[in-house]
């Protein structure tokens, strides 16, 4: 479903990515770990082109990427994506939110649209902060809005950069139970996050990452037992023994 | 003060009001929608475009405005109110230009991101997005310009544009009362420019009120 083949990304002089090779399938939960800077986040954000490749194959459903020919907006509406900062529209309610591109990218008519909307947020349980406006919520509450609204454009694919790296930690728990469910369903996800009770429960897949590359890919067992790098051994040493 | 200046010469003063409140409208209108022309250009994600409107901006804000309105007036040969107003709107422009500029550019890059990649074309993302939270921060520097406007106005006198400014230096040298002449004309643009500015506070709280 997402294929990277020999992906480079260069940011100016600086290497982000390094000869990425990775397949992701339908209905399998990838995670990313690794410590920032290491390029799990821009890996993320070449999969609906917020950034773009510097060379190498990039396919979401076969279709390239980076091709000029391809529909990049008619591709977004298959992938939903959740930022580490929510970037809800402030001047806008949650309902107004979550039908705005339904309405205006999908052709729904405004019923239609609010209808789904009330759905999906009933989905992530505040049904009832309808016509808020996202000033008015918690992170926690702001993050499950912003999953409805990527839920909305029914996508085929959700991705997740740091869902819960700006929460107060006891909100965290309230975002990770919706992305529990989501997996559950069989949802394509790919998370980046560091949290290590997700990954193990929810992941198919490990991938790790570091200076650009994927120094590590393997089921959550495997990985959290007996990494084989040494650089992620470390890395899960300082992360699980703090 | 010499009230008879203002009440002999009442005319004058309103003929002079009539033709600032005319050329300031005019060029408040036209200046906006150049500004915002100008303002995308500087931003729009294509390179020559964001150059003309880089040259434009540097090239005009870098020019006193009476230069401008000279240069006017004697290239067309237009009636001095025409070839000011045309100025005032080229010159104001520019400035209207960055405020707005500085206003997108201060929204989140995340919104923009956001609206994308949910689908939403550029301008899509723009309109709906993007320009209404520019709105609330531009409001307060474009009243500043706008007040600058109706003041700068009064370079029009230079080519006889029989503006506010235009009637005074008239009246004070027909009547060799210059001081008290030139208060009331003061006293007339601050008619203007003081609702102006309260229309602008108030624009500004009613757009802080619905966030």
């Amino acid at each position: 479903m997402i294929n990277f083949e020999k992906v480079n990304k260069y940011f100016g002089d600086f290497h982000v990515l390094k000869d990425i090779n990775l397949t992701i399938n339908k209905g399998e939960v990838v995670v990313v770990i690794g410590p920032s800077g290491s390029g799990k986040s821009t890996l993320l954000r070449c999969i609906n082109r917020l950034e773009t490749i510097s060379n190498g194959m990039l396919t979401v459903n076969n279709l390239s990427v980076a091709d000029k020919k391809t529909d990049i907006n008619k591709l977004r509406t298959e992938i939903g994506m959740v930022f580490q900062h929510f970037h809800l529209y402030p001047h806008k309610t949650v309902l107004e939110n979550i039908t705005l591109a339904p309405m205006k990218v999908l052709g729904q008519s405004e019923e239609e649209a609010k209808q789904i909307a009330r759905k999906y947020l009933d989905k992530v349980g505040i049904s009832e902060k309808a016509d808020s406006y996202p000033a008015q919520l918690s992170g926690g509450q702001q993050q499950r809005v912003a999953i409805a609204r990527g839920l909305a454009m029914n996508p085929e694919i959700m991705l997740f950069d740091e869902p819960t790296s700006a929460l107060d930690p006891e909100m965290i728990g309230e975002v990770l139970d919706v992305m529990k469910a989501l997996a559950l369903e069989g949802m394509t996800m790919v998370v980046v996050t560091h949290e290590m009770g997700f990954a193990k429960e929810v992941a198919d897949r490990i991938v790790f990452m570091d200076q650009g590359q994927i120094l590590e890919e393997a089921i959550p067992a495997e990985f959290y037992e007996n990494p084989k790098e040494e650089r992620a051994q470390l890395f899960l040493s300082r992360i699980l023994n703090h | 003060m010499d009230f008879s200046i203002l009440t002999n010469n009442i005319d004058m003063f309103l003929e002079g009001l009539k033709n600032t409140i005319i050329a300031s409208l005019i060029a408040l209108i036209c200046s906006l929608v150049l500004g915002i022309l100008i303002a995308i250009f500087r931003i729009a994600p294509f390179k020559p475009i964001n150059w003309l409107g880089t040259a434009y901006v540097e090239f005009i804000r870098n020019i006193p405005l009476l230069v401008i309105a000279f240069f006017i007036f004697l290239v067309f040969r237009i009636p001095g109110l025409a070839a000011g107003t045309m100025a005032l709107t080229i010159y104001t422009a520019a400035f209207i230009a960055e405020a707005i500029r500085a206003g997108i550019q201060s929204v989140p890059k995340g919104q923009m991101e956001a609206a994308r990649s949910s689908g939403l074309t550029y301008p899509q993302a723009m309109w709906n997005i993007i320009l209404p939270q520019a709105i609330k921060i531009v409001i307060p520097p474009l009243g500043n310009q706008f007040i600058n406007l109706v003041k700068n106005s009064s370079i029009i006198a230079v080519i006889a544009g029989g503006e506010l400014m235009y009637q005074g230096d008239l009246i004070s040298a027909r009547t060799f009362v210059v001081f008290d002449t030139y208060i009331f004309v003061a006293m007339f643009y601050l008619v203007l420019t003081i609702p102006l500015s309260l229309g602008v506070g108030q624009l500004e709280k009613r757009l802080a009120k619905n966030n």
